[in-house]
């Protein structure tokens, strides 16, 4: 076991020590000398109304994409959880934008919500509705990119939600039918409480994954929009475009910090349903 | 057996790191442009040259052209293309390494200054004047192209590909005899190629008839790099207004003064008659409305303009920049080739050889008639032959008498980045030409602070 331990450690650990190396550092991108600058990154970081803009952003977009997410994929997933004629086809369709390339979904998506000549303003137009311009309008180019994140997710929202609901004993429900409790009860008292720490879960695992929100930023938007310059699209505008891996590196630590405070209160809450759905199923 | 079972499972992963290392390493090895295998018979094998540049016409008749000087000195030499959209990050992330993997790189001319502070481009002061005759180049284009500081006489670059931004116009709607009346009745005056910014205004205006999906103008107003700044800088030069005062870095009292705001806000009123999602169109993008029938003008840069020709035929016109005024200014656009500091000495050699080779004038002769193969020769730039050679070519050798570039300082990326921004933010309605251009004008003031 040790040289694959080893291995794992030097391909995790050391990139992260050396992230907070160059975080104290004033390393640039094409390279050059590489002094220590102290914590003037972090200063300058903190400072930088640009990083609040982006870290508001990047939380705005988690909330809502999870939560919209969650909901969606929730309902679809009672919606298939009993036998239907071609579920499997359902399935396989509602499955399919999670399973293609991101970012090739990103620029179909660029594409489809071109304001003059894409598909979706042309099926409105068609239609007599109002084409809105979903890239330009600063109150829609946050929503775009949502429509686009939960009409990619939901499905993963669903899978997760369906093994939730399969794994629930029909004995309960058999319960509860004998009790005479009414759908709404059967679903408040049992189905949520029992498919809670699953979606607890899957919650957990895409928030983490909407908190690194970049390739539809990017392809959509571009990195340098102020209205939907997530964490990550800034990141990549500091380091790849001011080319300043120092305060690149800085941004990266103080997401890495965020990210494993959340991760720690929510696996604890994870725990938490868990041991009371042990005790409810004893 | 346990014993054994564990002694397997330190095997399989000991085998399974070392194949991982060996693939790490495998990966880590230098790339180059294809290099040649010695010849069996003895002989010297053939070098390589290898040039970076955007994937676009231009590097295609680049790569054509570099075919003969490949014959002559028994060179290949291979002009790799990167996608625009990705061309500086590759560029800058390969000077990271130790050695870069091209020996000459066809880069902006905003870049000038990170190249030559950072030591990354070689300074070419010493050779390139007793290497070609630098007085056969178009001065505005040797300054622009070549020299870091603007006007210092210091050069980290060569003129490749001359540029600008111009205009192309659907000629057979502005020959159209009925539009012609209806103009005429309208305006009291004809129809024609428009000399000042107010006339393109108005001619705009004219064939903006959204019910029948037609626009007036698309401009360049893109968000991801320097498409927005460009379409926007021979506006904001043509009113009065500039980026700021180069020798004394101050920005305030010249980006952010009444004459800057009029032209953001006659930009901004010149959006009114573009297609939808026209205030956010790059240079590629802006090509489409224009190609597809629905829009009347196009502004973008001249080397787009032999594809846009060749397209659509007589159906196309093009014409420079208007006028406000006496001032008439247009983007600068085109790259130099600068050499790499990282390459091998042998290298930077031949690398010189090569751009000797194309500075001389049978070579440019050559070069113009490659699609997109724009010159910085002054005497081929004024000739009869070059204006009559192609519909566009006598509107560019107006344009370079009138070129304007951006800042082309180490920093000059920030400031590309916070003008998109803060003029993405005015044309999309978020702020007044005034808050956007005061806000700008703090912004570069602060970017510029820093630079060495």
């Amino acid at each position: 076991m040790a040289p694959a331990l080893l291995l794992l450690l030097a391909m995790n650990l050391f990139p992260l020590l050396f992230n907070v190396y160059l975080s104290f550092t004033n390393a640039d991108l094409s390279g050059g000398a590489v002094q220590s600058i102290g914590a003037r990154n972090y200063t300058v970081l903190f400072s930088q109304a640009k990083y609040a803009n982006a870290l508001s952003t990047t939380a705005l977009f988690v909330l809502l994409s999870v939560s919209i997410e969650l909901v969606l994929g929730f309902v679809l997933a009672l919606a298939l959880r009993d036998r239907l004629p071609g579920k499997p086809v359902v399935l396989t369709v509602l499955l399919v934008p999670m399973m293609l390339c991101p970012v090739v979904l990103s620029l179909f998506w660029n594409l489809i919500l071109n304001g003059h000549y894409g598909v979706l303003n042309q099926l409105l137009s068609a239609l007599h509705l109002p084409q809105p311009q979903w890239l330009t309008d600063d109150d829609l180019k946050l929503v775009s990119i949502l429509l686009v994140d939960v009409w990619m997710w939901t499905p993963f929202m669903m899978l997760i939600s369906l093994a939730g609901l399969n794994a629930i004993p029909k004995h309960i429900y058999e319960a509860a039918e004998i009790d005479r409790a009414g759908r709404f009860m059967v679903f408040r008292t049992i189905t949520l409480p029992m498919c809670a720490p699953l979606l607890g879960l899957a919650v957990l695992l895409r928030a983490t994954d909407a908190l690194k929100q970049f390739d539809l930023v990017m392809a959509i938007t571009g990195p340098n929009d102020a209205t939907t310059q997530t964490l990550s699209a800034r990141i990549y505008q500091v380091v790849f475009r001011d080319y300043k891996v120092g305060l690149g590196s800085a941004y990266g630590v103080v997401i890495l910090v965020a990210v494993i405070a959340v991760a720690t209160i929510f696996v604890r809450y994870i725990d938490t349903l868990n041991r009371r759905t042990g005790k409810a199923q004893a | 057996m346990a014993t054994k079972t564990v002694r397997l499972s330190v095997r399989l992963s000991g085998v399974a790191a070392a194949t991982l290392l060996c693939l790490a390493a495998s990966g880590c090895q230098k790339q180059r442009g294809a290099e040649t295998p010695p010849p069996a018979t003895g002989a010297p094998a053939p070098q390589t040259l290898t040039i970076w540049w955007a994937q676009w016409a231009p590097a295609d008749g680049l790569q054509a052209l570099a075919e003969e000087f490949g014959r002559k000195e028994n060179v290949t030499v291979k002009v790799h293309q990167i996608p625009w959209s990705s061309f500086q990050d590759q560029v800058f992330q390969e000077f990271g390494k130790p050695a870069t993997a091209f020996d000459i790189v066809v880069g902006d001319s905003q870049w000038l200054g990170r190249g030559a502070t950072k030591g990354l481009y070689v300074d070419l002061t010493g050779w390139l004047p007793s290497a070609a005759d630098v007085k056969s180049l178009h001065p505005l284009a040797l300054k622009y192209l070549a020299e870091y500081p603007t006007g210092s006489g210091h050069y980290y670059a060569a003129p490749a590909e001359t540029d600008a931004m111009g205009w192309a116009y659907r000629k057979d709607w502005f020959d159209d005899p009925a539009e012609k009346a209806a103009f005429k009745k309208k305006y009291k005056r004809e129809l024609a190629v428009p000399e000042t910014w107010e006339d393109l205004k108005t001619v705009a205006e004219f064939f903006t008839r959204p019910d029948k999906k037609r626009y007036g103008d698309v401009l360049v107003t893109g968000r991801g790099y320097d498409d927005i700044v460009m379409g926007f800088e021979q506006v904001l030069y043509a009113f009065g207004g500039a980026w700021g005062d180069p020798k004394t870095m101050k920005v305030q009292g010249a980006l952010d003064s009444a004459d800057a705001v009029k032209a953001l806000d006659f930009f901004k009123a010149m959006l009114k008659y573009a297609p939808p999602g026209g205030s956010k169109l790059g240079y590629g993008e802006a090509l489409e409305p224009f190609v597809n029938g629905s829009s009347a003008m196009l502004m973008n840069y001249f080397a787009f303009f032999p594809d846009l020709a060749k397209k659509m035929g007589d159906k196309v016109g093009f014409f420079a920049m208007p006028k406000n005024g006496a001032r008439r200014y247009a983007s600068l656009g085109g790259q130099g080739f600068s050499i790499s500091t990282k390459a091998a000495p042998a290298q930077q050699e031949l690398a010189k050889k090569f751009i000797a080779w194309f500075l001389q004038e049978p070579t440019q002769q050559e070069w113009v008639k490659k699609p997109g193969g724009f010159t910085a020769n002054a005497a081929i730039l004024k000739s009869d032959a070059f204006k009559s050679a192609s519909p566009y070519n006598a509107a560019f050798a107006q344009s370079m008498d009138i070129v304007q570039d951006f800042w082309n300082v180490p920093v000059y990326n920030e400031l590309i980045a916070s003008t998109a921004q803060q003029l993405g933010e005015a044309l999309d309605g978020k702020k007044s030409s005034k808050d956007a251009l005061a806000a700008l004008a703090v912004e570069h003031e602060k970017i510029l602070s820093q630079t060495p």
